[in-house]
């Protein structure tokens, strides 16, 4: 008798936990009544902002399944976007860092906010995933001594590709021709691009002669701050995995069979240049993440010991964010959406012992259910 | 010859001797002898007879157990004197001891090897302790008044020697370990400047205990302890002196080798000087100098960021200095606060 009134009980609550979604799809709208729901992206915009990379893999392939891409409201995103809204942006661009243990949802918190400055008009500066660049040597890795940098590493194939990423991120601010480069520069004897030329041009210089790509970033971040110094554009700079451009070795060599050391890339010169906070008009979002640390069994998920002494010396004063596992609510309504998708099944037991086998934790929770 | 003279003396029965023989056949003859009196006598296999007639065991008069017979009121340091292991007729007491499957009783005291095996001090009663203090305080001389509480002693005797004497009934007296020392003395009670403070803990390393503030000084290199005395009161002397002196590399120090984080001396305050300057438009280069001279007290909350910063890498990094940092740099960038 007791058993079949619990067992009532928690229909009933399963039930009751039945609004998971909000209808609100504006990040800039969204509030704390809504932490713990999902909100769903339009398809169109999601392969704009996130073709090139911005979502993790397994993520990416279960958003393939449910056939629908969206994104849960959680309080590090809020929190921000509260923080952007209440920015004085005549004052330098102010440098929030992510952190948070393996699996708590950076990478997606980056994503959401990514939504959000694209409604709001920022011209996106985004990586994916620095150690792409640093760590991970594939087969047709191309690499070669930089011409313009004496001692520098270049990495062409990346910068360019980083490129396209750029142009598609920002395709409806650029199209519109108002950023202007300031000064010319000439790339080679017959190649060059004159003042007053568009940054699509530059871009597509870039993406084109891929031999330049790298020194056509460094400028195109130089020139991004001044159009945000001058207030022509507003910038939003997000970059996952930040502190692995402060690790001590990368897994790239020379020709010569050198390691190349990270403050030795040229993408790293140019984008610590652009995270240090001598430009207004910009908002930067840098997330610390353990798995980019070369140690393979990290002591701590605590910004300073994963940024190194330098990488703190870099980016301070920054503001620390941290993601963390989900809460009871949370953890409820992602079940009962997952419920919705009929990814989860079975008695309403199950959820009580997958709380309990991933420990809250998001990542962990979405590999747990998969073989469900 | 000789044949012809043996048959000639031959006469039965000289040779051999006849009752020889008979016993290593039969004894027949000895048998004929004695049974002609009595009846024949049938084999008993099965012995009926002795069955019945089987002494009964009558109990032996074994003494009472020496622990009954103990009166209670007895001077038990005159029993057990000295260590001994256990005996179980000295010592009156119920005592069980020994690992046996659940739900039985460990074994008695009796034939009980587990309890012979662990020492036991029954010979240190707190009656015979006491009744030896007594013994031997004619020997004590007589407490300094003054030094009445525990930080009177460490104020007048800050230097802690300790040694070990071992008394044993062997052959020789001596016992190697007694030649260890260790000298303990609290580093607070040295009174050393900051830059000799810094290179006295550089140079004992890890004989600092950080949490006790203690000093300790292990020697046992050579053979006597007074040597070894000698040797560790040398150390004492030599390192507290080196601390003191100055050097002419120690002036190369840099930041790297510090010991503690000085944010004066950092990055993180020229981060701040720059901040501010962009803030209020200002655009200065400013020497290395002026930075460290730089008085952060008109930035607003700069102190505060000071402190949370300097706690950070001197405390270490954890979710608590961490939000500290958090709520000071909102405040010093004028975010909203966080909402918890």
């Amino acid at each position: 008798m007791l058993s079949r009134n619990l067992r009532i009980a928690c229909r009933r609550y399963s039930q009751s936990v039945t609004t998971f979604r909000t209808s609100e799809i504006s990040p800039a709208q969204q509030n704390s009544n809504q932490i713990g729901l999902f909100y769903t992206l339009d398809n169109d915009l999601c392969k704009q902002l996130y073709g090139h990379g911005g979502l993790p893999k397994c993520f990416l392939k279960q958003t393939k399944t449910f056939t629908e891409t969206t994104f849960m409201i959680r309080q590090p995103a809020l929190e921000i976007i509260e923080c952007i809204k209440a920015t004085d942006f005549n004052k330098p661009a102010i440098r929030y860092v992510l952190h948070g243990e393996e699996g708590t949802g950076k990478s997606m918190t980056i994503a959401h906010l990514l939504h959000y400055a694209h409604q709001e008009g920022f011209l996106i500066i985004h990586v994916p995933w620095v150690s792409n660049w640093l760590r991970r040597v594939s087969r047709y890795k191309e690499m070669a001594n930089s011409l313009t940098k004496e001692g520098f590493v270049d990495i062409p194939l990346d910068a360019a590709a980083w490129l396209l990423h750029f142009k598609t991120q920002n395709q409806h601010l650029l199209k519109s021709g108002e950023l202007k480069v300031s000064k010319d520069y000439e790339w080679s004897k017959r190649e060059k691009t004159p003042a007053g030329s568009t940054l699509l041009e530059l871009i597509e210089h870039g993406i084109v002669r891929v031999k330049y790509a790298c020194d056509v970033v460094d400028t195109l971040l130089h020139e991004v701050k001044l159009l945000s110094n001058t207030k022509q554009c507003k910038t939003f700079v997000a970059i996952d995995g930040y502190n692995g451009f402060f690790n001590p070795l990368t897994n790239l060599h020379t020709p010569t069979k050198k390691k190349v050391a990270p403050e030795e890339v040229t993408l790293t010169a140019s984008f610590l240049e652009l995270t240090k906070n001598d430009w207004t008009n910009g908002v930067m979002l840098l997330s610390t993440d353990a798995i980019a640390h070369p140690e393979y069994e990290q002591e701590s998920y605590l910004p300073k010991y994963l940024l190194y002494r330098k990488g703190f010396d870099h980016i301070d004063p920054f503001v620390p964010i941290e993601v963390s596992n989900y809460t009871e609510k949370e953890f409820m309504t992602c079940a009962s959406y997952y419920r919705d998708r009929l990814w989860l099944r079975g008695s309403p037991d199950i959820e009580k012992e997958l709380k309990i086998t991933s420990a809250h934790n998001p990542y962990r929770f979405m590999e747990l259910c998969a073989p469900l | 010859m000789i044949m012809a003279l043996f048959t000639r003396s031959y006469k039965p029965g000289v040779l051999f001797n006849t009752n020889l023989l008979w016993r290593s056949n039969s004894t027949l003859e000895t048998l004929q002898k004695g049974e002609d009196e009595e009846e024949f006598r049938v084999l008993d296999i099965l012995k009926k007879k002795d069955k019945h007639q089987r002494r009964v065991a009558r109990p032996m008069k074994v003494p009472a157990d020496r622990a009954e017979k103990m009166p209670t009121d007895q001077n038990w340091g005159n029993v057990w004197p000295g260590p001994r292991s256990f005996h179980p007729s000295s010592v009156p007491l119920p005592i069980r001891q020994g690992y046996v499957p659940k739900g039985q009783v460990p074994p008695g005291k009796k034939a009980n090897a587990e309890l012979m095996k662990i020492p036991n001090f029954l010979h240190l009663t707190p009656p015979v302790i006491k009744m030896q203090c007594e013994a031997i305080k004619k020997f004590c001389t007589e407490w300094p008044k003054m030094l009445n509480s525990e930080q009177a002693i460490e104020q007048h005797y800050p230097v802690e020697v300790i040694t070990s004497d071992y008394c044993h009934a062997s052959p020789t007296i001596r016992n190697p370990l007694a030649r260890i020392v260790t000298l303990r003395v609290k580093l607070s009670s040295l009174e050393l400047d900051k830059h000799a403070k810094d290179k006295f803990l550089r140079l004992v390393g890890d004989r600092y205990d950080k949490e006790t503030d203690l000093v300790t000084f292990t020697a046992d290199r050579c053979p006597m302890r007074k040597q070894n005395l000698d040797y560790v009161n040398y150390l004492l002397t030599a390192t507290f002196h080196e601390s003191w002196a100055v050097e002419d590399w120690e002036k190369q120090k840099s930041e790297e080798d510090m010991e503690y984080y000085n944010w004066d001396n950092n990055k993180s305050k020229r981060n701040l000087i720059d901040w501010y300057l962009k803030v209020k438009n200002e655009d200065r280069l400013l020497t290395d100098d002026e930075y460290k001279s730089f008085d952060v007290s008109e930035i607003p909350h700069a102190i505060e960021y000071k402190e949370t910063v300097s706690d950070l890498f001197n405390v270490g990094e954890n979710k608590e200095t961490l939000s500290r940092y958090d709520t000071v740099v909102r405040k010093l960038l004028g975010l909203p606060e966080k909402k918890c």
